[in-house]
């Protein structure tokens, strides 16, 4: 909650730079995080962030709203991921085809204003990956995917990765709390990978970018799961030989335990 | 109670897997095997990623056989000599199985060769057990004498050479089928993330004519420490055993086994196969059935780099 304040005072404070250097587009939108920083625990099931901020012309007082949109982007490190296809062979569901994408980010969320096709042109949106459909997934160049296939395996990557709840885009989630001051949150699933993570922020007039803002938020195991997975990416041959122990130990107190008689 | 997971990167509801390990626990006392070819493909139904599945089940067979080994240790009912040629050959097939794991996950195949395995070999192994547990009971009701052991009896494996004596299982036979067993089971016990008891009792009853009385005990010492190296293997190659999901499946797992040892000295051996037999064929079933009828979703993705890996 303490940090809640404090972002918000930033907020207010970043709104009296931006009223007095009202030229300076730069200053037009300030944004914070309700926290930058996620820690996963033994009894993480997911949670969520909220941004909120400042958009000093959102909406002023002749009531021209419309003409300025928000997208908010929040994107987890990149992976490469191989999407497959199966198909029958000899009887068999077998996979077949299949095509990587490179550098695609780990968690991608976007929530916005108004439908994403509405706040700028195409080419914008997918200059700045605002949109599900806008995403780049570049793909590698060894590939046994037919070109005609290859919308197939994009809007199945995109699915499969929206059924997992890493994938997301929240159009109209934006909410105003007054004219210039908006909220949205973000629900970070269960399954979000740990790493660093970006928050960008767009601010656009008539489909013109005029102002962006951008947070980090760190997303990290911490306690008896940090040591648990450094023990294991680090020192593998002592946590193999520790995981042998603890089970010869375990099944051998059972047996004592267990003793008839 | 949700519990997240640190190696497998989810939350799982810790009461589920603590009664699926107390569940195949107990069919694994039983039944005098590991359990891990009813325990993997449980996890890997229940969206545990497969490589974690695997590589976990390994550990937790480590805990599930040293429970059982315990008891039959006690009964003196182990041939350690014949245990540690297998286990030789053990060591290394499950080295090699662990470099093919790894192979096989990143041409996206390791899915398929697992069911494609389980199928098989489950298949293969419950079919025979069927008809032979069927047969005893056939036998036994009409009054025939048992033929489960004819000392006298020869196949091809007795004229291998190499010979070594076992003397607790009144054996003279030659190290190559015992290595080459042990070998085989290993590599398939880390590939399909199994113990492999239930192919092993069945080979060392039939193929080496080890007496029933010590099948069971020398098979559970062989597999302990086979999957011992499989677990040490798999921590240092996939870096997927999950200590937290291990230690759930453990404890349910050793709960389990002690009631299911104890309920198998009240069954017939015959009565016991039968029931293992149908088993193994149910599950060997089950993947027959995923891989002919067409998936829910042709797609599927797989992190190969990056955050999460």
């Amino acid at each position: 909650m303490i940090r809640f304040l404090l972002a918000f005072l930033f907020v207010l404070t970043g709104l009296s730079f931006g009223l007095a250097q009202e030229e300076d587009h730069s200053k037009d939108l300030v944004t914070a995080l309700s926290s930058d920083m996620v820690s996963i625990q033994s009894n993480f099931t997911g949670t969520e962030i909220v941004i909120f901020g400042q958009a000093s012309h959102i909406r002023d007082s002749s009531g021209e709203a419309d003409d300025f949109q928000l997208a908010i982007v929040v994107e987890g490190p990149p992976q490469d991921i191989t999407t497959r296809r199966k198909g029958r062979f000899l009887g068999v569901w077998v996979n077949r085809e299949a095509e990587r994408f490179r550098n695609v980010p780990s968690f991608y969320a976007v929530a916005s204003t108004a439908d994403i096709g509405e706040i700028a042109h195409r080419n914008v949106l997918d200059e700045y990956s605002i949109g599900l459909n806008h995403i780049n997934l570049a793909v590698s160049g060894v590939s046994n995917v037919a070109l005609s296939d290859r919308d197939d395996f994009r809007r199945a990557f995109v699915r499969l990765r929206e059924e997992t709840g890493l994938y997301s885009e929240r159009e109209t989630s934006i909410e105003f709390l007054t004219d210039t001051m908006f909220r949205t949150k973000i629900p970070l699933p269960a399954n979000i990978p740990v790493g660093d993570y970006t928050v960008k922020s767009y601010l656009f007039n008539q489909g013109e970018l005029v102002s962006e803002t951008q947070q980090t938020l760190a997303v990290a195991k911490i306690g008896f799961e940090q040591v648990t997975f450094e023990l294991a990416q680090n020192y593998p041959l002592v946590y193999g030989v520790l995981a042998v122990i603890l089970a010869i130990f375990t099944g051998w107190l059972a047996g004592v335990i267990f003793k008839k008689d | 109670m949700q519990l997240y997971l640190p190696i497998a990167e989810i939350p799982v509801n810790i009461f589920v897997i603590f009664a699926m390990g107390g569940a195949v626990g107990f069919l694994s006392g039983l039944f005098g095997i590991g359990g891990g070819f009813l325990l993997t493909p449980l996890l890997i139904f229940s969206g545990i990623p497969p490589a974690v599945s695997v590589a976990t089940v390994t550990t937790q067979v480590v805990a599930s056989s040293a429970s059982a080994v315990v008891t039959y240790w006690r009964r003196k009912a182990i041939d350690l000599k014949l245990a540690s040629i297998l286990l030789a050959g053990g060591v290394f097939g499950s080295l090699i199985g662990v470099i093919l794991f790894d192979v096989l996950q990143s041409v996206g195949q390791l899915d398929l060769v697992i069911s494609l395995s389980y199928v098989t070999f489950l298949g293969a192994i419950g079919g025979l057990m069927l008809v032979e547990s069927v047969r005893a009971i056939r036998r036994r009701k009409s009054g025939a004498a048992p033929s489960a052991r004819k000392p006298g009896q020869h196949n091809w494996i007795h004229g291998l050479p190499l010979k070594v004596r076992f003397r607790q299982s009144k054996l003279y036979v030659s190290v190559i089928p015992v290595v080459g067993l042990g070998a085989i089971i290993g590599f398939l016990g880390t590939i399909l993330g199994i113990g492999g008891g239930f192919m092993m009792v069945p080979a060392l009853i039939y193929l080496l004519r080890v007496p029933t009385n010590i099948v069971i005990g020398t098979s559970l010492f062989q597999i302990l420490f086979t999957m011992a190296a499989a677990t040490i293997f798999h921590a240092m190659g996939t870096k997927t055993v999950d200590i937290v999901l291990a230690m759930t499946l453990m404890i349910g797992g050793v709960i389990g086994a002690q009631f299911g040892a104890r309920m198998g000295q009240n069954l017939r051996g015959d009565q016991l196969r039968l029931l293992l037999a149908l088993l193994v064929l149910g599950v060997g079933l089950r993947f027959a059935v995923d891989l002919l009828l067409i998936p829910d979703d042709l797609y599927s993705i797989a992190i190969r780099k990056g955050a999460g890996v």
